[in-house]
C-alpha cells in the first residue's frame, strides 16, 4: 500500500540490542531518622506480664511522610544474629525437645532475629546455617558477622542490582554518649543523634574484585579512612548491604565492625516489665532501663553488644541505628548508583528518494486539489515534499503498535534518502 | 501532551508503545510483531508554503513547527499519513465528498429508533478540473471507525476488530462504481445500535441528556485521506 512500507528482518530493519542505564540514588540523613519518614509494623506481640512488647521484623524508610500516598520506599532495615554466633551461645539456654532454642527472660525476639538472619542466609549465602563473613571468602573465626544489621534496597530503586562501587553509607560508629547514662530518660545515647566524626562506608575496590556466590554478586564494605577495615558486604544482584555489628571477639577487637561493639548502652528498651519501677517513676510501664547502675541490676553497663542486641526488640535496635548513626540532617546518608538493563529493539525505517513525497495532510492541498507546495506556474520544475514528524509501527493488520516522533519537522522530498531509527526499549 | 524539546541541534525520537501494542505484549502469544510502519505530519501545516513561499515557508516548518509528545492512543497518535506514488511529477491530489440526506454540515444526525436510526453516506474521490485520478491514489477500500457503544454498520456485517474504547475497525471494500474520473465511491449505511436511557444518561451530553454526540472516520486504504464526520444520536 502507498502509506505503508514493510520493515524486514532479514534486510536488517530490525535490530535488538542490550543497553544499562545508571540512575544515582541518595537517601538523605532526615529519611532514615525521622519516624515520620520510617514505617515500623506490629508483626511481633508478646502477651503476659505488662502491656507486652510489640516490634516490627523490619522498618521500611520512605523519601516523605509514609502516610503519604506520593511516599517512595527506599529500603528495609533490620538486624538479626547467627545462630552459631557467640551472641546467641552466651545468652542461650540450649533446645528443647522440639529443637526450638531457648532463651532467658532478659532477652527478646532471639528466634526472630535468628530467623532473619538464617533467611538472608538462605538467600544469599545458599545456606541458612551458613554465617556471613567480612571480607567475604575469609575463612577467619573472627570475620564472622554473629551480628547484623540488614539494609535490603527496595526493586523501585535497586532496579536490576547496584552498581559495583558506586555505593557508600555515611554512619556514625558509636553512639553519643561513650559512658553511663544519665538519671532521665533524656538524652540517652538510644535515641540521641550521635556526634562527632561519622565513618564513610564503601564498596571500594569492588569494581577490581569481583566475586559472585549463590545471591549474585558480591563485594567487601570497607571503611573509607582505611580499607582494609572491613565493615559488611554489598550483594549487588539483591540489592542489600549486610553491616557487620560484630563477630567473634567484639570486646576485644572492633577491627572489622560497622559500629562499636562494646560501647555502653543506655536508655529504655522494651521488656515484659509488670510494674514501674520506683526508682524511676517516669518510665512507661513495659519499659526496662538500661545502662543506669543504679537501677536495674544487670543492666547497668549493658553494651552494644551482646546485651542491647539480645535484649532489645528488632524496633528497638533499628530505632536506635536509624534514629541515631545517620544523623538527622539533610546530607546524603547513603548514596549508589543502580543498573537497569534495557533491552531494545531498533526498528530502521528506511524511506528511499521516491517514497513518501506526497501527504493525506488535510492541509497538503487547496480547494482545487493542488498541492501547496508547489507554486503555481512552477508544475513542471517544481516537485512534491513532505514534512515527517511522526513513524507510527504497525502489525499485519494495520494496528498501530508503536508510534514515534521527531522534535523537530523532517523534510523528504525525491532527492533524499532518510533512514529514521526507532529504538523500543523493554 | 507537552511539546517535544527542539532547542539542540539533534533529532530525538520518542517512541513509544500504543495502548494496543501494550496489549498485545501482554497477551505473550507472539501477537506483537511490527511488519510495517508509515510516516505521518499531522503537526505540519502546508498553507505555510502557499502563504510564505517555498523558502520562508520550509524555515517557518522547519524551525517553528513544535511537535507533540507521543500520545499511547492508537486512534490518534498518527492521523495523516504520508503517502508513496511512483509519480513524482503530481500537483494534484484528490480529496474526498461526502453526501447523505442526514448530514448537516459535518454532522450526520441520528435518531434511536425509527426511520432516521440508520443513514445512507455517500463518499466519493474527486479531483477539480482533472480528468482523471491517478491510478494509485485509486482507494480500493476504505477502514471505517465507527464508535460501537452507538453505531454500527447496517448490514449487520461483524467489525473487524473493536478496540479497548469500543471503536469499531470496519474493512470495506469500494463501491462498483466509480467517477468518471475513476475515483472509487463507497455507500455507507450506518445505524444506531440498542441504546439504553442509562447509556444516554451517562454519554449524553451535558446540556442535553437525549442526545449523543460522538465522531466517526473513513480513511482511503491507498489514498490514506481520513475524513472525519460528527454523529448525533437523539432519543
Amino acid at each position: 500500500m502507498a502509506t505503508f512500507k514493510e520493515v524486514l528482518a532479514a534486510s536488517g530493519d530490525i535490530k535488538t540490542t542490550r543497553s544499562v542505564l545508571n540512575q544515582l540514588v541518595d537517601v538523605i540523613q532526615e529519611d532514615i531518622s525521622g519516624s515520620a519518614t520510617r514505617k515500623s509494623y506490629q508483626s511481633f506481640v508478646t502477651g503476659g506480664i505488662g502491656p507486652g512488647v510489640t516490634s516490627s521484623l523490619y522498618q521500611t524508610v520512605f523519601d516523605q511522610d509514609f502516610t503519604l500516598q506520593t511516599a517512595n520506599p527506599l529500603f528495609d532495615m533490620t538486624i538479626g544474629l547467627f545462630e552459631g554466633g557467640d551472641t546467641v551461645a552466651s545468652s542461650s539456654l540450649g533446645l528443647d525437645t522440639n529443637g526450638k532454642r531457648l532463651f532467658p527472660s532478659q532477652s527478646l525476639m532471639m528466634r526472630e532475629k535468628i530467623d532473619i538472619y538464617r533467611q538472608y542466609a538462605a538467600n544469599l549465602l545458599g545456606d541458612a546455617d551458613a554465617s556471613f563473613v567480612s571480607p567475604f571468602g575469609s575463612a577467619l573465626d573472627t570475620d564472622r558477622v554473629d551480628n547484623a544489621a540488614f539494609i535490603s534496597f527496595k526493586r523501585l530503586f535497586t532496579r536490576d542490582k547496584l552498581k559495583r562501587e558506586t555505593f557508600a553509607l555515611k554512619m556514625y560508629q558509636s553512639a553519643s554518649i561513650a559512658g553511663q547514662g544519665p538519671t532521665t530518660l533524656e538524652g540517652q545515647n538510644l535515641k540521641t543523634t550521635a556526634s562527632g566524626s561519622a565513618s564513610i562506608f564503601t564498596d571500594f575496590g569492588s569494581s577490581t574484585n569481583r566475586r559472585r556466590t549463590f545471591g549474585g554478586e558480591v563485594g567487601d564494605l570497607v571503611d573509607s579512612a582505611n580499607s582494609a577495615k572491613k565493615v559488611g558486604l554489598v550483594f549487588y544482584d539483591a540489592g542489600t548491604v549486610v553491616l557487620n555489628l560484630g563477630g567473634r571477639g567484639v570486646t576485644t577487637d572492633d577491627r572489622t565492625r560497622a559500629v562499636v561493639a562494646d560501647q555502653i548502652m543506655s536508655g529504655a528498651i522494651h521488656g515484659m516489665i509488670g510494674t514501674v519501677p520506683s526508682t524511676n517513676t517516669d518510665l512507661p510501664l513495659g519499659r526496662q532501663i538500661m545502662g543506669y547502675p543504679g537501677q536495674v541490676a544487670g543492666l547497668s553497663k549493658a553494651k552494644f553488644i551482646p546485651d542491647f542486641i539480645t535484649s532489645g526488640s528488632i524496633d528497638d535496635v533499628v530505632n536506635h541505628l536509624a534514629m541515631t548513626r545517620f544523623s538527622s540532617g539533610s546530607l546524603t546518608a547513603t548514596t549508589f548508583q543502580n543498573n537497569t538493563n534495557i533491552n531494545s529493539t531498533l526498528i530502521f525505517c528506511r524511506a528511499t528518494a521516491d517514497e513518501f513525497n506526497y501527504s493525506s495532510n488535510p492541509t497538503y492541498t487547496d480547494t482545487a486539489n493542488r498541492i501547496r507546495v508547489i507554486e503555481q506556474g512552477q508544475e513542471d520544475v517544481q516537485r512534491a515534499f513532505t514534512y515527517i514528524t511522526t513513524v507510527g509501527l504497525y502489525d499485519i493488520n494495520d494496528n498501530l503498535l508503536a508510534v514515534a516522533k521527531l522534535s523537530r519537522p523532517i523534510e523528504k522530498n525525491d532527492e533524499k534518502d532518510l533512514t529514521v531509527r526507532v529504538r523500543l526499549d523493554f | 501532551m507537552g511539546f517535544l524539546d527542539n532547542s539542540t541541534n539533534n533529532i530525538i525520537v520518542d517512541a513509544v508503545l500504543t495502548d494496543y501494542g501494550r496489549e498485545l505484549l501482554a497477551r505473550n502469544d507472539g501477537s506483537f510483531s511490527i511488519v510495517k510502519f508509515a510516516f505521518g505530519d499531522d503537526e505540519v501545516d502546508y498553507s505555510l508554503i502557499e502563504k510564505f513561499g517555498r523558502t520562508v515557508g520550509k524555515q517557518k516548518i522547519e524551525l517553528n513547527t513544535p511537535v507533540f509528545e507521543a500520545q499511547t492512543n492508537q486512534n490518534f497518535a498518527l492521523k495523516n499519513k504520508l503517502v508513496s506514488i511512483s509519480n513524482p511529477t503530481l500537483f494534484k491530489l484528490p480529496s474526498v465528498t461526502y453526501s447523505s440526506s442526514g448530514l448537516s454540515g459535518t454532522t450526520l444526525s441520528f435518531k434511536r429508533t425509527g426511520a432516521n436510526a440508520s443513514q445512507m453516506i455517500a463518499f466519493e474521490q474527486v479531483i477539480a478540473d482533472e480528468s482523471s485520478i491517478d491510478p494509485e491514489l485509486r482507494d480500493p477500500s476504505f477502514i471505517v471507525k465507527l464508535p460501537y457503544r452507538f453505531l454500527e454498520m447496517s448490514d449487520g456485517s461483524t467489525p473487524d476488530s473493536i478496540d479497548s474504547e469500543e471503536i469499531a475497525s470496519y474493512f470495506v471494500m469500494k463501491d462498483s462504481n466509480q467517477t468518471s474520473a475513476g475515483g472509487s465511491q463507497l455507500s455507507l449505511k450506518i445505524k444506531t445500535r440498542s441504546i439504553s436511557d442509562s447509556v444516554f444518561t451517562f454519554y449524553g451530553d451535558a446540556d442535553n441528556k437525549n442526545r449523543i454526540s460522538t465522531t466517526f472516520s473513513v480513511t482511503g486504504l491507498n489514498s490514506g485521506v481520513v475524513t472525519e464526520l460528527s454523529a448525533t444520536i437523539e432519543k
